[in-house]
């Protein structure tokens, strides 16, 4: 007689995800259902009155000429991040799996920044930088440079998609590692025996083969660059000066804890979360199908 | 490994030992047990551990209540928190919100109980006139009465390096009185190279804005600078000696005889660390720059423009006040524990210690007193400076504060477009229009809401 454990087959699925549905929900669905739900109302912060206004928030925020600069400035910073953050992590992954000696030392250390919380990196990214006592800024007065990017918008800029690119680089580094290693070792050898040289062998046959992760990573560190550095920024800069560094997520932030403007910052969140949304799609549609394990 | 197992069996006995006293009381322990009242603030450091230590005081001093005061985030993260609390139906007995964010919380009646209020329907005595003028004015009502109670009261004034002055040659008892003087000050320093940079400032829009028209009894709007109803429109940028004083930060930019280091406290540093000779700034900064400064500094009063007429008149309170939270589910009991706990803070050894311990002015007569008679002031010249143009300076029509609905954003409008201004992308009077622009746009807004709301 054999022992076999009969388990209820309709139940038991449900019930080991109910856990992580039961997060998903309060902490997800909730919060977004009552941001589309704050985003057709108009109130006062106290909540004492309240209007239903339909869509007139959302076109006051597409109207609202600060917001159109934020998206634009908002693309422009993602777009710098993500090529901060994927050209130094393919050149770091190349060298690191070339190294035979001490890899996984190397290995670590380019990992180490991945696990420092996004306002801890900003705190020190402003430290080094800030122009009254940080070292990097003390250099910089050296050689003759004025920075100061508590007033200088494009110093300001700068200085925020460092830090939050330099966040990001271990994150690239893991994948783009992990593509390398999968890349078939005849073809490599193949190219060698013809006599390509390491330069030809890298644009030939390497970079072709890592361009699904590549494009994946491209998705991954945007959808970083949209949503979470809102710690780096909020350390650093606080979105200044004159809003040079207030990227959507940071406008969100403002517009609802500052200036208790309920209405206009749900909207805001609504579109964030439809941008979100169609990311995640173009991931799903043409990204998972080509990505080889 | 005994010692775990034996605390937790321990432990676990002693819980089900109270538990049970607890179900054979009953009732009974419920009425012993203190009443809660809970106080939210926004003060880090010194400040926040001082106001800490107040609550553990009265708790000691009595058993009914039992007060704790916690840190919820700096005033705008601790105010949404506060509000969120509200809408929820449970929102702190006692909140301490910042100079700024008064205009929205005068607006939204029916979320607090004025201060006054709450000392009368407790039956315990308190007259506004206790409390220094200036204080009394900026968070008080036309009849007198006080809708929040001022607490953490301080105003602007100048610290200058007296070392850095010395090296370039000013004499460092002579602090610059105007603004001309300020100028050429910070000029010499920099051309003799006595610091980096002359002169900065922090608190950009409370300083360089409202803290200058109560000096030279410039009004930012109409209406008695909002006092007079919701539809009160901001008008400082018409006002040619508004527009002066950022014409002069832009010029003085160019030579780095001021530099902009950055909002709200953030230019501190600069002073405090040497590189800047000169800085405007809150009178309490004091404690920080008593410590941590490594050169002789002085305090002056805020410079003025003597081309103004009248000027100079006295500064106006910044600082915080203490609110009463309203919600449906507060009881009388709830409500006279707050007034007693108001009461203690008040009183005249909390303020005098407040003071002293950290650099904040007295925001009672009495305490003022006391500190004036036992010759804190005179042994301090430099902590009686701030105090003494707050309360001794010339009073006018709008020197005592302003009262506007949205006023922390409106102050960033501020921020930003002088920023802009610095950065050579617009002119200073452009600057003023565009913030007048958009805060009048806010103020319109705040008005719809606040109309709806009564």
């Amino acid at each position: 007689m054999q022992r076999r454990v009969v388990f209820n087959d309709k139940l038991l699925p449900y019930l080991l995800l109910a856990p992580q549905l039961a997060v998903t929900l309060v902490f997800f669905f909730w919060p977004a259902g009552q941001a589309i739900q704050m985003s057709v109302l108009s109130q006062d912060p106290f909540g004492q009155s309240v209007t239903f206004v339909g869509l007139e928030n959302f076109r006051e925020v597409l109207a609202d000429p600060d917001y159109v600069a934020s998206f634009w400035r908002t693309l422009f910073f993602s777009a710098m991040v993500a090529v901060l953050a994927l050209v130094p992590a393919l050149v770091f992954a190349v060298m690191a799996e070339r190294v035979i000696r001490g890899a996984g030392f190397y290995r670590t250390i380019l990992v180490l920044p991945y696990a420092i919380a996004p306002a801890v990196a900003g705190v020190l990214w402003l430290f080094m930088f800030s122009p009254s006592v940080g070292i990097v800024a003390y250099w910089l007065k050296k050689l003759g440079v004025d920075w100061n990017p508590k007033l200088d918008g494009t110093d300001a800029m700068a200085l925020v998609i460092l830090a939050a690119a330099w966040k990001q680089i271990s994150y690239n580094f893991l994948f783009f590692l992990a593509g390398l290693q999968s890349i078939p070792r005849a073809l490599l050898e193949a190219a060698s025996i013809d006599g390509a040289s390491e330069w030809k062998k890298f644009w030939t046959i390497t970079f072709p083969l890592l361009s699904p992760t590549t494009f994946f990573l491209l998705v991954v560190n945007i959808v970083y660059a949209f949503f979470d550095t809102f710690g780096i920024i909020d350390a650093v800069t606080s979105g200044g000066p004159a809003k040079a560094t207030e990227v959507l997520v940071y406008k969100v932030y403002y517009d609802g804890v500052h200036a208790l403007n309920l209405g206009s910052s749900s909207a805001q969140s609504v579109i964030l979360m439809a941008i979100v949304i169609v990311l995640t799609a173009i991931q799903f549609r043409y990204v998972e199908r080509k990505v080889h394990y | 490994m005994t010692m775990p197992t034996q605390l937790t069996r321990r432990a676990v006995a002693a819980g089900a030992l109270a538990a049970a006293v607890a179900l054979a009381t009953g009732g009974a322990s419920a009425q012993n047990r203190p009443i809660e009242i809970q106080m939210w603030m926004g003060l880090t450091g010194l400040g926040g551990e001082t106001l800490v230590k107040y609550g553990e005081e009265f708790n000691r001093m009595q058993n009914e209540y039992k007060v704790t005061v916690s840190f919820k985030g700096q005033y705008p993260e601790q105010r949404a928190a506060a509000i969120a609390a509200f809408r929820a139906g449970n929102p702190p007995h006692i909140m301490q919100m910042f100079d700024a964010g008064s205009g929205d919380m005068m607006g939204a009646k029916n979320a607090i109980v004025p201060v006054s209020e709450v000392f009368k329907r407790a039956g315990l005595a308190f007259n506004p006139g206790d409390f220094i003028a200036p204080a009394r004015g900026y968070y008080g009502l036309k009849d007198g009465s006080l809708l929040s109670m001022p607490f953490n009261v301080s105003t602007a004034v100048l610290f200058y390096n007296k070392d850095a002055f010395k090296k370039a040659g000013l004499d460092p008892n002579k602090p610059p009185a105007t603004w001309p003087e300020l100028q050429k000050a910070a000029q010499t320093i920099r051309a003799r190279n006595a610091a980096n940079c002359g002169f900065t400032t922090t608190w950009l829009a409370w300083i360089q804005l409202e803290q200058f028209g109560a000096r030279h009894n410039l009004p930012l709007g109409t209406q008695s600078n909002g006092r007079g109803g919701l539809d009160s429109e901001l008008t400082f940028a018409s006002n040619p000696a508004f527009v002066k004083q950022v014409q002069m930060l832009i010029d003085m930019q160019k030579d780095k005889s001021f530099d902009y280091k950055g909002r709200s406290n953030d230019a501190s540093a600069s002073f405090q660390n040497g590189e800047c000779a000169m800085i405007t700034q809150s009178s309490g900064a004091m404690g920080a720059y008593t410590r941590d400064a490594k050169f002789d500094w002085g305090v002056a009063p805020l410079p003025y423009w003597p081309d103004v007429k009248g000027a100079p008149y006295a500064t106006t309170v910044g600082g915080a006040s203490l609110w009463v939270f309203n919600a449906p589910n507060r009881t009388q009991a709830e409500l006279l524990g707050v007034a007693k706990f108001l009461d203690y803070l008040r009183s005249t050894p909390v303020m005098i210690d407040w003071a002293k311990t950290t650099g904040f002015l007295p925001a009672t007569n009495a305490a003022f007193k006391y500190l004036t008679d036992e010759g804190y002031y005179a042994q301090n010249p430099r902590a009686a400076v701030a105090i003494s143009t707050l309360v001794n300076g010339k009073q006018g029509e709008h020197t005592g504060g302003y009262r506007y609905g949205r006023w922390t954003e409106i102050r960033d409008f501020y921020h930003e477009e002088v920023e802009k201004a610095l950065q050579g992308r617009q002119t200073a009077k452009e600057a003023l229009e565009n913030a007048q622009r958009r805060g009048n746009a806010a103020l319109r807004a705040f008005e719809k809401t606040a109309v709806a709301t009564n």
